[in-house]
């Protein structure tokens, strides 16, 4: 094997993630589906849809096609939107060879199944080293070099080792944990919490009422994730609590402008059109909601939010509806 | 064909797994990361005596006490080359128990005769009757059903090497395959058996002969349990079909299991990299998922009370079931011949190592039915590498496709179906919601109406039939056509047939109750298919 690096998806992440590849001296390819978006960043060196005018390391290298990064790669990142990520594993499937490695970074649940993405990748590929990357990762400021961290999350050590090679400088540190199923959850379910997030913001509550909604939706993650089997410790980490205030604080973030947006009464189609980009908690609070009633998971907060995403609760009224819930124990015994 | 291991291999084997181990544990001493050569063998030292202290041993401790406080007396003192003696001695001594002493005339008498007599065994007969020339063959042919994808366990056999592995109900598993495989022309697998199953010196006679190995699950020191696993991987090395359980134990609750064990199970994995870096072109280890799915189970009363103590998981082994006591094991057999009931043997698709699927010529295919090469799954740096971690979540793969490979092949038969149509009938009318004081609450005195009864049986026959035509669970003839008088007439008599107290009794147009405990254990066969809207009794404490 070559020690070239793949990443699949030329999103701000996938964007962001080939860059600090690029920036630590190993080979990378990037692979993208617009032959436009690879000849832009070929010859400006910039994703301007998805992070404007910032330059991206020359050593980038974008392609269209498949099978050229595929081929004979031993570490490949496959950053590509939830809602696509079955579609282009399968078309990725005839290619990948058995022993390499992919790590995921797409932080949502497939709608229609309720699949992980390491689900998704064990159930269309051959691909059994597989991790998932993950944590608080705001790419415009990664990009611009200041500093962060992250997750890798494998069953696997040698799939975090090589990832950590390939991505650790002293700007971005990578943690590792074994806890898979954990950390998937978290990237995922931190999301919705993102999009009340927005509301806090539009409403002006403040930022006491900003971290009653981070530390009580933290609560109700972890219940969730604990009752599909995660570690409850790993929601305290980095891709847990880490995520989730940076996802929840930064204005950046796309779920936080949702809320905001609803907040202002907008329609929900209509904001996911002027976001121009996925985000990835709209369609995680329609199937966290039914995993909660299914298991009967105690967490009006995820509730609360797919009604508002429904339109059956109007945002001026959710904030009342939080803060008349009955208070319970700060901490969950179950989660101890 | 049977036959067990070929006498001549019986000392390489011996030999082959005691050097590995012996060459592995020096390794890992020298490397610095693990216990010194000292430390390790005092380790096994103190386990055993612990073992002879507790009095978990047949017999008089006394020789085996004397040998290993002589080795631990002699420990502080011994330089490198007698340490190294004292663990060859060790190795040798634990992979001796575990093999057993072959003896070729008990051999020779056993492949003569143990067609015959293992048919008589099975079905409940005298040795007296058995030589009078009983069709004791054409008997136990009826009753075993053998089904699935018995074609491929055929053509993979020829292939390469097979690790049968089988749900595991009820101790006499092993000799209904071994019966299984005789029928099937195959060569007969070596499997581990604890040595509580040979307490009935019968059955221990025919199990030696039909591949069992002994597992002392008392014995708890390391190297022991290593000596298992290399035997194992040894064995399956050299092309001998292996049979494992890899739910460890027969399962307490009466479900097909959702958990398994992968320590054996993780052998096929080792075995195949030893394939591979010994250079072999390709590695030829299949899994073959077995079903084995019983009308009425032999020791159901004693799991099911063990299962519902909450003791039965912590209690591992145990011996004074039904399994051990000759008269109710015959009453069993004959039970169910005299009922016509059959005990199916389903072969699942088979799998590699790995848990992928396989074509017809034994190749491994990737989800697309793309073909791959399995072993690239252990290289690193491109060529096979060794990585014990890597290679454990390889095998807790596999297992998660094993576990739905017995979802798919589980047989639902009549007493699975009538149990889990009452049992949903009293769930309904219960005011409790905990599930232990449900099962309580129930009692003779409760009876069901038999018109209800056959309405729900109708129900489910109808989601069982839907379930069998999307391939998610088998079905008996009688549920498959929704035939619910079979359903009932079939179910009722089993259920009155065996077990001390009647599971289920018909007493004019009602139903009565007769074991609430069996009536839990028969039900949850079908536990996990989401089956009239029922929940799922085991993953919880409540029936809400």
């Amino acid at each position: 094997m070559t020690g070239r690096i793949t990443v699949l998806g030329a999103g701000s992440w996938g964007c962001t993630v080939a860059h600090l590849i690029a920036q630590n001296g190993h080979p990378v390819q990037l692979w993208c589906r617009r032959a436009d978006q690879a000849d832009e960043i070929n010859s400006k060196h910039t994703n301007a849809r998805y992070l404007g005018d910032f330059p991206l390391h020359e050593g980038v290298q974008a392609t269209t096609d498949l099978e050229s990064v595929l081929y004979d790669v031993p570490l490949v990142f496959m950053i590509v939107p939830v809602k696509s990520f079955r579609s282009v594993c399968s078309q990725a499937a005839p290619l990948f060879a058995p022993e390499q490695y992919v790590v995921h970074g797409s932080k949502g649940i497939e709608a229609e199944t309720f699949c992980r993405m390491s689900e998704v990748i064990e159930q269309e590929t051959c691909i059994r080293q597989y991790g998932v990357l993950a944590g608080p990762n705001i790419a415009t400021e990664i990009i611009a070099g200041k500093p962060a961290g992250a997750v890798i999350a494998s069953r696997f050590p040698r799939v975090v080792k090589a990832s950590q090679d390939a991505l650790v400088s002293d700007r971005f540190r990578i943690y590792n944990n074994d806890d898979v199923l954990g950390v998937e959850l978290a990237g995922a379910l931190k999301n919705i919490v993102a999009i009340a997030s927005g509301l806090c913001t539009a409403f002006d509550l403040g930022e006491n009422a900003r971290a009653l909604l981070i530390t009580r939706g933290l609560s109700e993650i972890a219940r969730v994730g604990v009752s599909l089997g995660a570690d409850p410790l790993t929601f305290s980490g980095v891709a847990g609590a880490g995520d989730l205030i940076v996802t929840c604080m930064s204005p950046h973030s796309r779920n936080h402008r949702v809320g905001v947006a609803l907040a202002q009464g907008k329609k929900l189609d209509a904001i996911i059109q002027d976001l121009g980009m996925v985000a990835e908690g709209v369609s995680t609070t329609r199937v966290v909601h039914q995993i909660i009633e299914e298991r009967k998971i105690d967490a009006p907060l995820l509730d609360g939010m797919y009604q508002v995403i429904e339109g059956t609760l109007d945002p001026t009224e959710a904030v009342a509806y939080f803060m008349t819930l009955a208070a319970r124990q700060d901490i969950d015994q179950a989660l101890r | 064909m049977l036959n067990r291991m070929r006498p001549e291999d019986q000392p390489r084997i011996r030999s082959e797994v005691s050097g590995r181990l012996f060459d592995r544990v020096l390794e890992q001493t020298k490397s610095g990361d693990h216990h010194r050569l000292a430390e390790v063998i005092n380790d096994n030292l103190y386990h055993e005596l612990e073992r002879l202290r507790r009095g978990d041993c047949d017999g008089d401790p006394g020789a085996d006490k004397s040998f290993y406080m002589d080795l631990r007396r002699k420990l502080p003192h011994a330089s490198d080359s007698q340490q190294q003696t004292m663990l060859r001695t060790l190795l040798d001594r634990f992979v001796s128990e575990i093999c057993g002493n072959f003896d070729e005339r008990v051999y020779r008498a056993s492949t003569r005769f143990m067609p015959l007599a293992l048919g008589g065994l099975l079905t409940g007969l005298s040795p007296g009757r058995l030589l009078d020339g009983l069709d004791v063959q054409g008997s136990l042919d009826r009753h075993v059903v053998i089904d699935g994808d018995v074609e491929q366990v055929h053509r993979l056999n020829e292939l390469g090497t097979l690790v049968f592995a089988p749900t595991h109900v009820s101790n006499l598993d092993s000799i209904i395959l071994g019966y299984t495989f005789h029928r099937m022309d195959l060569p007969p697998a070596i499997y581990g058996a604890g040595l509580n199953l040979f307490t009935n010196r019968l059955v221990g006679y025919f199990m030696r002969n039909l591949g069992a190995y002994t597992v002392d699950r008392r014995k708890t020191a390391p190297l022991y349990k290593r000596c298992l696993k290399e035997y194992a991987t040894a064995t399956l090395e050299m092309g001998y079909n292996n049979l494992f359980f890899p739910g460890g134990t027969r399962c307490r609750n009466g479900a097909v299991e959702t958990q398994l064990k992968k320590g054996l199970l993780g052998t096929s994995i080792g075995a195949y990299r030893n394939q591979i870096t010994a250079g072999a072109d390709k590695g030829r280890i299949f899994i073959i998922p077995v079903n084995l799915s019983f009308p009425l189970v032999l020791e159901a009363a004693t799991l099911i009370r063990e299962h519902l103590k909450r003791s039965g998981r912590a209690r591992y082994i145990i011996v004074d079931d039904e399994f051990s006591r000759a008269r109710r094991w015959f009453d069993f057999m004959r039970g169910l011949v005299s009922m016509d009931a059959r005990i199916h043997v389903t072969f699942g698709a088979a799998l590699d190592p790995f848990g992928n699927d396989l074509n017809e010529n034994g190749e491994s295919l990737d989800p697309t039915g793309r073909v791959i090469d399995p072993a690239r799954y252990l290289y690193v740096d491109g060529k096979p590498a060794t990585d014990t971690k890597r290679d454990m979540e390889y095998t807790r793969m596999a297992s998660s496709r094993l576990v739905a490979r017995y979802r798919q092949n589980n047989v639902a038969l009549e007493t699975h179906a009538l149990a889990f149509a009452c049992l949903e009938l009293y769930r309904r009318n219960a005011a409790e919601s905990d599930l232990y004081r449900f099962l309580r609450s129930l009692g003779p005195e409760m009876s069901l109406n038999m018109e209800e009864v056959e309405q729900v049986l109708e129900q489910l026959t109808d989601e069982l039939q839907t379930l069998e035509a999307a391939g998610q669970i088998r079905c008996a003839d009688a549920i498959r056509e929704g035939d619910v008088d079979t359903i009932i007439r079939r179910g009722l008599r089993s259920f009155g047939t065996y077990h001390t107290t009647a599971v289920l009794e018909r007493r004019g147009v009602r139903i009565h109750l007769g074991d609430t405990n069996l009536l839990f254990y028969y039900r949850n066969r079908l536990e996990g298919y989401g089956l009239l809207g029922a929940p799922n009794l085991l993953e919880g404490d409540t029936i809400a």
